[in-house]
Protein backbone atom coordinates (compact mmCIF):
# COMPACT_ATOMS: atom_id res chain seq x y z
CA UNK A 1 0.00 0.00 0.00
CA UNK A 2 2.76 2.48 0.76
CA UNK A 3 4.77 1.68 -2.06
CA UNK A 4 1.81 2.40 -4.19
CA UNK A 5 1.37 5.95 -2.72
CA UNK A 6 4.95 7.07 -2.91
CA UNK A 7 4.37 5.90 -7.23
CA UNK A 8 0.90 7.87 -6.86
CA UNK A 9 2.45 10.72 -5.62
CA UNK A 10 5.87 10.43 -7.50
CA UNK A 11 3.90 10.22 -11.03
CA UNK A 12 1.46 13.23 -10.15
CA UNK A 13 4.64 15.15 -9.52
CA UNK A 14 6.84 14.29 -12.84
CA UNK A 15 3.47 13.93 -15.02
CA UNK A 16 5.03 17.61 -16.83
CA UNK A 17 1.65 20.08 -16.90
CA UNK A 18 1.18 22.29 -19.36
CA UNK A 19 2.14 25.80 -18.45
CA UNK A 20 1.43 29.37 -19.74
CA UNK A 21 0.54 32.77 -19.37
CA UNK A 22 -2.94 33.90 -18.86
CA UNK A 23 -4.87 33.11 -22.72
CA UNK A 24 -7.68 35.18 -21.28
CA UNK A 25 -5.74 38.30 -20.01
CA UNK A 26 -6.77 39.14 -15.92
CA UNK A 27 -8.98 41.89 -16.95
CA UNK A 28 -8.90 45.22 -15.35
CA UNK A 29 -7.92 45.48 -12.02
CA UNK A 30 -5.92 46.79 -9.40
CA UNK A 31 -2.52 44.77 -9.19
CA UNK A 32 0.66 44.86 -8.21
CA UNK A 33 3.82 44.44 -10.79
CA UNK A 34 2.96 40.79 -12.58
CA UNK A 35 -0.03 40.97 -10.66
CA UNK A 36 2.22 40.07 -7.51
CA UNK A 37 3.12 37.27 -9.31
CA UNK A 38 0.12 35.99 -10.56
CA UNK A 39 -0.01 36.97 -13.89
CA UNK A 40 2.11 34.45 -15.39
CA UNK A 41 2.36 31.74 -12.72
CA UNK A 42 6.01 32.12 -12.14
CA UNK A 43 8.10 34.86 -12.95
CA UNK A 44 11.52 32.60 -14.20
CA UNK A 45 9.19 31.58 -17.05
CA UNK A 46 8.94 35.69 -18.45
CA UNK A 47 10.79 36.85 -21.61
CA UNK A 48 11.76 39.78 -21.77
CA UNK A 49 9.88 42.80 -23.49
CA UNK A 50 11.34 44.67 -26.37
CA UNK A 51 8.39 47.55 -26.09
CA UNK A 52 10.00 51.18 -25.61
CA UNK A 53 7.79 52.15 -22.41
CA UNK A 54 7.41 56.09 -21.58
CA UNK A 55 5.77 58.03 -19.37
CA UNK A 56 5.08 61.89 -18.63
CA UNK A 57 1.97 63.78 -17.54
CA UNK A 58 0.33 66.11 -20.06
CA UNK A 59 1.15 69.30 -17.45
CA UNK A 60 1.48 70.78 -14.28
CA UNK A 61 0.55 68.50 -11.53
CA UNK A 62 -1.51 70.01 -8.84
CA UNK A 63 -1.85 68.51 -5.15
CA UNK A 64 -5.72 67.89 -5.40
CA UNK A 65 -6.09 68.13 -8.74
CA UNK A 66 -6.48 65.51 -11.45
CA UNK A 67 -3.37 64.96 -13.75
CA UNK A 68 -3.41 63.25 -16.86
CA UNK A 69 -0.33 60.74 -17.05
CA UNK A 70 0.13 59.55 -20.37
CA UNK A 71 1.89 56.72 -21.24
CA UNK A 72 3.34 55.62 -24.35
CA UNK A 73 4.41 52.05 -25.79
CA UNK A 74 6.22 51.66 -28.99
CA UNK A 75 7.60 48.91 -31.18
CA UNK A 76 4.26 47.72 -31.30
CA UNK A 77 4.83 46.05 -35.02
CA UNK A 78 8.72 45.78 -34.82
CA UNK A 79 9.55 44.16 -31.61
CA UNK A 80 6.44 41.60 -31.02
CA UNK A 81 3.58 40.07 -32.95
CA UNK A 82 1.42 40.53 -30.09
CA UNK A 83 -2.93 39.80 -29.81
CA UNK A 84 -3.41 41.15 -26.53
CA UNK A 85 -1.30 43.40 -24.38
CA UNK A 86 -1.46 44.09 -20.36
CA UNK A 87 -0.39 47.82 -19.29
CA UNK A 88 0.51 48.53 -16.03
CA UNK A 89 0.83 51.87 -14.13
CA UNK A 90 3.13 51.36 -10.46
CA UNK A 91 4.73 53.29 -8.18
CA UNK A 92 6.95 50.71 -7.40
CA UNK A 93 8.56 47.30 -8.50
CA UNK A 94 8.30 45.42 -5.49
CA UNK A 95 5.43 43.44 -6.62
CA UNK A 96 3.59 43.79 -3.54
CA UNK A 97 2.10 47.48 -2.24
CA UNK A 98 3.47 48.78 -6.25
CA UNK A 99 -0.25 49.94 -6.91
CA UNK A 100 0.09 53.95 -7.10
CA UNK A 101 -3.19 54.22 -4.56
CA UNK A 102 -0.07 53.09 -1.85
CA UNK A 103 1.73 55.97 -2.75
CA UNK A 104 -0.26 58.73 -2.11
CA UNK A 105 -2.50 58.77 -5.45
CA UNK A 106 -6.10 58.57 -6.59
CA UNK A 107 -6.60 57.02 -9.88
CA UNK A 108 -9.71 58.76 -10.85
CA UNK A 109 -9.78 57.25 -14.33
CA UNK A 110 -7.85 54.07 -16.43
CA UNK A 111 -9.85 55.57 -19.47
CA UNK A 112 -11.83 52.00 -19.70
CA UNK A 113 -14.62 52.80 -17.38
CA UNK A 114 -12.46 52.19 -14.01
CA UNK A 115 -10.51 53.54 -11.37
CA UNK A 116 -7.56 50.57 -12.10
CA UNK A 117 -3.48 50.74 -12.60
CA UNK A 118 -3.80 47.60 -14.46
CA UNK A 119 -6.28 47.27 -17.97
CA UNK A 120 -5.83 45.63 -20.99
CA UNK A 121 -6.05 45.65 -25.04
CA UNK A 122 -7.50 42.47 -26.53
CA UNK A 123 -6.08 43.80 -29.98
CA UNK A 124 -3.44 46.39 -30.88
CA UNK A 125 -3.68 47.93 -34.62
CA UNK A 126 -0.68 50.57 -34.33
CA UNK A 127 3.11 50.87 -33.65
CA UNK A 128 2.32 53.05 -30.99
CA UNK A 129 -0.06 53.19 -28.49
CA UNK A 130 -0.91 55.92 -26.38
CA UNK A 131 -2.97 55.68 -23.53
CA UNK A 132 -3.81 57.92 -19.88
CA UNK A 133 -4.65 57.60 -16.64
CA UNK A 134 -6.02 60.95 -14.75
CA UNK A 135 -4.49 60.29 -11.01
CA UNK A 136 -4.63 62.89 -8.04
CA UNK A 137 -1.89 63.77 -5.45
CA UNK A 138 -2.73 63.73 -2.05
CA UNK A 139 0.96 65.76 -0.89
CA UNK A 140 3.27 68.42 -2.12
CA UNK A 141 6.78 66.73 -3.50
CA UNK A 142 8.74 64.20 -5.82
CA UNK A 143 6.78 61.34 -6.47
CA UNK A 144 7.91 57.86 -8.82
CA UNK A 145 5.96 56.10 -11.84
CA UNK A 146 6.88 52.95 -13.85
CA UNK A 147 4.98 51.96 -16.63
CA UNK A 148 5.39 48.37 -17.82
CA UNK A 149 3.69 45.59 -20.11
CA UNK A 150 3.37 42.11 -20.31
CA UNK A 151 2.26 40.67 -23.35
CA UNK A 152 2.74 37.10 -25.52
CA UNK A 153 4.58 36.81 -28.85
CA UNK A 154 2.89 34.64 -31.82
CA UNK A 155 6.58 34.39 -33.48
CA UNK A 156 10.47 34.14 -32.66
CA UNK A 157 12.27 32.24 -30.99
CA UNK A 158 10.38 32.88 -27.27
CA UNK A 159 6.90 32.62 -28.81
CA UNK A 160 4.72 31.19 -26.73
CA UNK A 161 6.59 32.59 -23.58
CA UNK A 162 4.90 35.62 -21.37
CA UNK A 163 6.95 38.61 -22.12
CA UNK A 164 7.17 40.58 -19.37
CA UNK A 165 8.73 44.77 -19.46
CA UNK A 166 8.95 47.59 -17.14
CA UNK A 167 10.33 51.12 -18.01
CA UNK A 168 13.11 53.29 -15.77
CA UNK A 169 11.46 55.32 -13.20
CA UNK A 170 10.00 58.37 -14.12
CA UNK A 171 10.09 61.14 -11.44
CA UNK A 172 6.94 63.71 -10.71
CA UNK A 173 6.87 66.57 -9.32
CA UNK A 174 3.75 67.97 -7.44
CA UNK A 175 3.64 71.27 -7.13
CA UNK A 176 1.11 73.57 -4.23
CA UNK A 177 -1.71 74.92 -6.12
CA UNK A 178 -2.02 78.78 -5.45
CA UNK A 179 -3.84 80.38 -3.48
CA UNK A 180 -7.58 81.53 -5.35
CA UNK A 181 -6.94 79.30 -8.53
CA UNK A 182 -10.31 78.13 -9.54
CA UNK A 183 -10.08 74.52 -9.25
CA UNK A 184 -11.93 71.35 -8.96
CA UNK A 185 -12.81 69.85 -5.20
CA UNK A 186 -10.06 68.08 -4.14
CA UNK A 187 -12.69 65.45 -2.95
CA UNK A 188 -14.36 65.46 -6.47
CA UNK A 189 -14.53 62.00 -7.97
CA UNK A 190 -15.38 61.98 -11.62
CA UNK A 191 -18.10 59.42 -12.42
CA UNK A 192 -16.37 56.47 -14.68
CA UNK A 193 -19.01 54.02 -15.84
CA UNK A 194 -22.28 54.16 -16.51
CA UNK A 195 -25.65 51.76 -17.82
CA UNK A 196 -26.25 51.79 -21.68
CA UNK A 197 -29.12 54.09 -22.08
CA UNK A 198 -28.39 56.38 -19.14
CA UNK A 199 -27.63 59.84 -19.26
CA UNK A 200 -25.44 61.54 -16.44
CA UNK A 201 -26.13 64.13 -14.45
CA UNK A 202 -22.55 65.64 -13.30
CA UNK A 203 -22.51 67.43 -10.20
CA UNK A 204 -19.03 69.30 -10.32
CA UNK A 205 -18.02 70.41 -7.18
CA UNK A 206 -15.62 73.57 -6.98
CA UNK A 207 -13.40 76.05 -5.20
CA UNK A 208 -13.22 79.38 -5.81
CA UNK A 209 -14.62 79.46 -9.37
CA UNK A 210 -16.89 81.88 -10.88
CA UNK A 211 -18.43 79.89 -13.96
CA UNK A 212 -17.92 76.47 -15.20
CA UNK A 213 -18.36 74.70 -18.75
CA UNK A 214 -18.04 71.37 -19.91
CA UNK A 215 -17.53 69.97 -22.75
CA UNK A 216 -17.64 65.90 -24.01
CA UNK A 217 -16.62 64.50 -27.34
CA UNK A 218 -16.30 60.67 -28.65
CA UNK A 219 -12.82 60.07 -28.27
CA UNK A 220 -10.80 62.19 -30.51
CA UNK A 221 -13.58 64.01 -31.79
CA UNK A 222 -15.10 67.44 -31.83
CA UNK A 223 -16.18 68.63 -28.36
CA UNK A 224 -19.96 70.04 -27.56
CA UNK A 225 -20.59 72.57 -24.60
CA UNK A 226 -22.78 72.28 -22.36
CA UNK A 227 -24.02 74.95 -19.99
CA UNK A 228 -23.92 74.55 -16.02
CA UNK A 229 -26.21 75.85 -13.46
CA UNK A 230 -24.74 76.26 -10.11
CA UNK A 231 -27.00 74.20 -7.32
CA UNK A 232 -25.56 73.75 -3.55
CA UNK A 233 -22.29 74.34 -4.33
CA UNK A 234 -21.86 72.19 -7.31
CA UNK A 235 -22.01 72.78 -10.82
CA UNK A 236 -24.73 70.22 -12.74
CA UNK A 237 -24.81 69.33 -16.35
CA UNK A 238 -26.07 66.50 -18.38
CA UNK A 239 -24.07 64.52 -20.88
CA UNK A 240 -26.37 62.35 -23.06
CA UNK A 241 -27.18 59.11 -23.09
CA UNK A 242 -25.09 56.47 -25.38
CA UNK A 243 -27.25 54.06 -27.25
CA UNK A 244 -24.34 51.22 -27.36
CA UNK A 245 -21.37 50.25 -25.66
CA UNK A 246 -18.99 53.07 -26.42
CA UNK A 247 -16.45 55.62 -24.16
CA UNK A 248 -17.03 59.33 -24.50
CA UNK A 249 -14.90 61.78 -22.78
CA UNK A 250 -15.64 65.23 -20.71
CA UNK A 251 -13.95 67.88 -18.96
CA UNK A 252 -14.38 71.34 -17.10
CA UNK A 253 -13.89 74.19 -17.72
CA UNK A 254 -13.04 76.65 -15.06
CA UNK A 255 -12.96 80.69 -14.84
CA UNK A 256 -12.26 82.38 -11.90
CA UNK A 257 -9.67 85.17 -10.23
CA UNK A 258 -6.81 83.39 -12.00
CA UNK A 259 -5.84 82.15 -15.60
CA UNK A 260 -8.73 79.75 -17.50
CA UNK A 261 -7.88 76.42 -16.18
CA UNK A 262 -9.19 73.10 -18.02
CA UNK A 263 -8.82 69.79 -16.21
CA UNK A 264 -8.15 66.45 -18.47
CA UNK A 265 -10.90 64.93 -20.48
CA UNK A 266 -12.28 62.21 -18.08
CA UNK A 267 -13.24 59.19 -19.75
CA UNK A 268 -16.78 57.82 -19.05
CA UNK A 269 -17.60 54.26 -20.60
CA UNK A 270 -21.51 52.90 -21.16
CA UNK A 271 -21.76 49.27 -20.48
CA UNK A 272 -24.92 46.72 -20.15
CA UNK A 273 -25.74 47.02 -16.59
CA UNK A 274 -24.22 45.04 -14.49
CA UNK A 275 -25.07 42.07 -12.25
CA UNK A 276 -25.72 42.94 -8.78
CA UNK A 277 -27.18 40.71 -6.01
CA UNK A 278 -28.57 41.61 -2.28
CA UNK A 279 -25.81 41.98 -0.45
CA UNK A 280 -27.60 41.29 3.08
CA UNK A 281 -29.38 38.06 1.62
CA UNK A 282 -25.57 36.30 0.13
CA UNK A 283 -24.65 36.68 3.89
CA UNK A 284 -27.01 35.40 5.52
CA UNK A 285 -27.06 32.32 2.43
CA UNK A 286 -23.59 32.03 3.46
CA UNK A 287 -24.04 32.22 7.40
CA UNK A 288 -27.27 29.56 6.35
CA UNK A 289 -24.79 27.22 4.38
CA UNK A 290 -22.16 27.00 7.28
CA UNK A 291 -25.10 26.01 9.43
CA UNK A 292 -27.18 23.64 7.16
CA UNK A 293 -24.09 21.66 6.47
CA UNK A 294 -23.21 21.46 9.62
CA UNK A 295 -26.01 20.21 10.71
CA UNK A 296 -26.65 18.06 7.65
CA UNK A 297 -23.28 16.15 8.97
CA UNK A 298 -24.72 15.47 12.47
CA UNK A 299 -28.23 14.42 12.06
CA UNK A 300 -27.66 12.30 9.17
CA UNK A 301 -25.56 10.59 11.35
CA UNK A 302 -26.87 6.98 13.11
CA UNK A 303 -28.38 7.90 16.75
CA UNK A 304 -27.01 5.82 19.46
CA UNK A 305 -28.80 4.90 22.54
CA UNK A 306 -27.82 6.97 25.77
CA UNK A 307 -28.02 3.79 27.61
CA UNK A 308 -26.40 1.79 25.58
CA UNK A 309 -23.40 1.25 27.62
CA UNK A 310 -25.99 0.33 30.90
CA UNK A 311 -27.29 -1.94 28.48
CA UNK A 312 -24.21 -3.83 27.44
CA UNK A 313 -23.41 -3.92 31.32
CA UNK A 314 -26.41 -5.76 32.13
CA UNK A 315 -26.02 -8.09 29.65
CA UNK A 316 -22.78 -8.98 30.65
CA UNK A 317 -24.05 -9.98 34.12
CA UNK A 318 -27.12 -11.07 32.85
CA UNK B 1 1.75 46.47 5.42
CA UNK B 2 0.48 43.40 3.78
CA UNK B 3 -2.21 44.39 1.62
CA UNK B 4 -5.68 41.87 1.50
CA UNK B 5 -4.90 40.15 -2.21
CA UNK B 6 -1.69 39.03 -0.96
CA UNK B 7 -2.77 38.05 2.74
CA UNK B 8 -5.50 36.15 0.70
CA UNK B 9 -3.26 34.11 -1.70
CA UNK B 10 -1.06 32.98 1.45
CA UNK B 11 -3.93 31.83 3.56
CA UNK B 12 -6.03 30.06 0.33
CA UNK B 13 -2.98 28.17 -0.57
CA UNK B 14 -3.48 27.39 3.58
CA UNK B 15 -6.73 25.96 3.31
CA UNK B 16 -6.26 24.28 -0.31
CA UNK B 17 -3.27 22.64 1.02
CA UNK B 18 -4.36 21.22 4.04
CA UNK B 19 -7.85 20.49 2.58
CA UNK B 20 -6.56 18.54 -0.36
CA UNK B 21 -4.60 16.68 2.40
CA UNK B 22 -7.31 16.16 4.71
CA UNK B 23 -9.74 14.96 1.49
CA UNK B 24 -6.99 12.35 0.20
CA UNK B 25 -6.91 10.98 3.76
CA UNK B 26 -10.80 10.49 3.65
CA UNK B 27 -10.55 8.59 0.40
CA UNK B 28 -7.77 6.71 1.88
CA UNK B 29 -9.53 5.94 4.94
CA UNK B 30 -12.08 4.46 3.14
CA UNK B 31 -10.79 2.29 0.80
CA UNK B 32 -7.98 0.74 3.46
CA UNK B 33 -11.11 0.34 5.65
CA UNK B 34 -12.85 -1.47 3.22
CA UNK B 35 -9.34 -3.91 2.92
CA UNK B 36 -8.77 -4.30 6.50
CA UNK B 37 -10.38 -1.90 8.86
CA UNK B 38 -7.74 -3.04 12.23
CA UNK B 39 -4.97 -1.75 10.04
CA UNK B 40 -2.82 0.82 11.42
CA UNK B 41 -2.63 2.49 8.21
CA UNK B 42 -6.18 3.50 8.52
CA UNK B 43 -5.92 5.32 12.00
CA UNK B 44 -2.87 6.80 10.75
CA UNK B 45 -5.75 8.22 7.75
CA UNK B 46 -8.26 9.18 10.40
CA UNK B 47 -5.76 11.16 12.33
CA UNK B 48 -4.20 12.80 9.19
CA UNK B 49 -7.47 13.56 7.57
CA UNK B 50 -9.10 15.54 10.51
CA UNK B 51 -5.29 17.02 11.89
CA UNK B 52 -5.61 18.63 8.20
CA UNK B 53 -9.11 19.66 8.47
CA UNK B 54 -8.75 21.57 11.81
CA UNK B 55 -5.64 23.67 10.26
CA UNK B 56 -7.71 24.00 6.99
CA UNK B 57 -10.54 25.01 9.12
CA UNK B 58 -8.24 27.44 11.40
CA UNK B 59 -7.06 29.14 7.93
CA UNK B 60 -10.82 29.48 6.45
CA UNK B 61 -12.14 32.41 8.22
CA UNK B 62 -8.86 34.08 7.30
CA UNK B 63 -9.32 33.27 3.80
CA UNK B 64 -12.65 34.27 3.60
CA UNK B 65 -11.85 37.83 4.87
CA UNK B 66 -9.41 38.71 2.85
CA UNK B 67 -10.65 37.45 -0.32
CA UNK B 68 -13.51 39.94 0.28
CA UNK B 69 -11.41 42.82 1.64
CA UNK B 70 -9.13 42.39 -1.61
CA UNK B 71 -12.80 42.51 -3.81
CA UNK B 72 -12.95 46.21 -4.14
CA UNK B 73 -16.24 45.90 -5.27
CA UNK B 74 -17.81 43.06 -3.24
CA UNK B 75 -18.99 39.97 -3.55
CA UNK B 76 -22.45 40.76 -4.09
CA UNK B 77 -21.49 42.50 -7.74
CA UNK B 78 -20.36 39.40 -9.25
CA UNK B 79 -21.90 35.81 -9.65
CA UNK B 80 -18.62 34.00 -9.39
CA UNK B 81 -17.59 35.64 -6.55
CA UNK B 82 -21.18 35.08 -5.17
CA UNK B 83 -20.57 31.26 -5.76
CA UNK B 84 -17.49 31.38 -4.06
CA UNK B 85 -18.61 32.79 -0.99
CA UNK B 86 -21.64 29.99 -0.95
CA UNK B 87 -18.83 27.31 -1.72
CA UNK B 88 -16.19 27.96 0.76
CA UNK B 89 -19.10 28.56 3.26
CA UNK B 90 -20.74 25.22 2.84
CA UNK B 91 -17.61 23.36 2.72
CA UNK B 92 -16.33 24.91 6.11
CA UNK B 93 -19.95 24.11 7.47
CA UNK B 94 -19.84 20.56 6.28
CA UNK B 95 -15.62 20.46 7.67
CA UNK B 96 -17.23 22.25 11.32
CA UNK B 97 -19.24 19.35 11.15
CA UNK B 98 -16.99 16.22 10.56
CA UNK B 99 -14.66 17.70 12.61
CA UNK B 100 -17.36 17.87 15.90
CA UNK B 101 -18.45 14.52 15.05
CA UNK B 102 -15.40 12.75 15.17
CA UNK B 103 -14.75 15.03 18.13
CA UNK B 104 -17.83 13.52 19.73
CA UNK B 105 -17.39 9.80 18.62
CA UNK B 106 -15.85 7.64 21.57
CA UNK B 107 -12.55 6.27 21.85
CA UNK B 108 -12.52 2.97 19.75
CA UNK B 109 -15.33 3.96 17.30
CA UNK B 110 -14.10 4.85 13.63
CA UNK B 111 -15.49 7.31 11.13
CA UNK B 112 -18.18 5.31 8.75
CA UNK B 113 -17.82 5.70 4.82
CA UNK B 114 -20.30 8.70 5.38
CA UNK B 115 -18.41 11.10 7.20
CA UNK B 116 -15.58 10.00 5.10
CA UNK B 117 -17.79 11.07 2.00
CA UNK B 118 -18.71 14.57 3.83
CA UNK B 119 -15.03 15.30 4.42
CA UNK B 120 -14.25 14.40 0.90
CA UNK B 121 -17.22 17.12 -0.36
CA UNK B 122 -16.27 19.50 2.22
CA UNK B 123 -12.71 19.27 -0.06
CA UNK B 124 -14.79 18.97 -3.17
CA UNK B 125 -15.88 22.36 -2.37
CA UNK B 126 -12.86 24.54 -1.12
CA UNK B 127 -11.04 22.61 -4.10
CA UNK B 128 -13.57 24.62 -6.54
CA UNK B 129 -14.00 27.77 -4.69
CA UNK B 130 -9.91 27.68 -4.91
CA UNK B 131 -10.57 27.14 -9.37
CA UNK B 132 -13.59 29.84 -9.23
CA UNK B 133 -10.40 32.05 -7.63
CA UNK B 134 -8.34 31.18 -10.86
CA UNK B 135 -11.45 31.90 -12.78
CA UNK B 136 -11.46 35.30 -11.52
CA UNK B 137 -7.88 36.59 -11.47
CA UNK B 138 -6.28 34.76 -14.03
CA UNK B 139 -9.48 34.18 -16.52
CA UNK B 140 -8.56 30.02 -16.62
CA UNK B 141 -8.67 27.05 -14.23
CA UNK B 142 -8.76 23.58 -14.51
CA UNK B 143 -13.21 24.47 -13.87
CA UNK B 144 -14.01 26.18 -17.74
CA UNK B 145 -15.71 23.19 -18.39
CA UNK B 146 -18.47 24.42 -15.56
CA UNK B 147 -19.65 27.53 -17.00
CA UNK B 148 -22.80 28.16 -14.96
CA UNK B 149 -20.70 28.53 -12.10
CA UNK B 150 -19.67 31.65 -13.46
CA UNK B 151 -22.54 33.54 -15.01
CA UNK B 152 -25.35 32.49 -12.32
CA UNK B 153 -25.92 31.71 -8.80
CA UNK B 154 -28.75 29.93 -6.88
CA UNK B 155 -29.20 33.15 -4.32
CA UNK B 156 -32.21 32.82 -1.48
CA UNK B 157 -34.23 35.38 -0.18
CA UNK B 158 -33.21 36.13 3.05
CA UNK B 159 -36.69 35.03 4.78
CA UNK B 160 -35.47 31.82 3.18
CA UNK B 161 -32.05 31.77 4.80
CA UNK B 162 -33.20 32.47 8.03
CA UNK B 163 -35.68 29.82 7.83
CA UNK B 164 -33.00 26.99 6.94
CA UNK B 165 -31.10 28.60 9.55
CA UNK B 166 -33.90 28.49 12.45
CA UNK B 167 -35.26 24.82 11.18
CA UNK B 168 -31.41 23.38 11.29
CA UNK B 169 -30.78 24.70 15.05
CA UNK B 170 -34.33 23.45 15.99
CA UNK B 171 -33.40 20.31 14.56
CA UNK B 172 -30.57 20.09 16.46
CA UNK B 173 -31.50 21.43 19.71
CA UNK B 174 -34.51 18.89 19.73
CA UNK B 175 -32.59 16.33 18.75
CA UNK B 176 -29.33 17.05 21.62
CA UNK B 177 -32.58 16.91 23.81
CA UNK B 178 -34.01 13.73 23.14
CA UNK B 179 -33.57 10.63 25.01
CA UNK B 180 -31.54 9.51 22.22
CA UNK B 181 -27.62 10.38 22.59
CA UNK B 182 -26.37 11.33 18.85
CA UNK B 183 -22.55 11.82 18.17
Amino acid sequence: MRSKLVLFITLCLVIPLHVSGNPGGVGNSLENMQCGGACHGDADQNATSNLQLSLQPSGTVWVGQPAEIVVQISGLDTSHALDELGIFLLSSTNANGDIPTTDGWDILSDGMGGANNYIEYTSVDSAVLTHSWILRADEVGEKILYVSVHHGDNTGIDAGSPFFGVSQAYSLSVEPIPDNLQRLDPEYKPPTSRDIGESTNLCVQTIAASNVIIEWREPSGLPNQLDTTQVNGCWEAELPASLVASNIEWRAILDGEGPQQTTPWFSLTSAEPSWEADELALMLQSIAHVVLFFGLVLLVRKPRRRNDEFKDYLEENI
Amino acid sequence: MIESATFHVITTELVVGSFALAGLCFVLHSVSSFRNSESKFVSMMDTTAHMALLFGLLALPFAIISGINSSPSGAHTSPLLANKMLLSTAGGGLAFGVLYARWKMSGGESPSHVHNAFGSISTGCMLLTASLGGSYTRGDSLTEFLPFVKEDTLLLPSWMSILVIVLILAALIFRQSSTIEHG
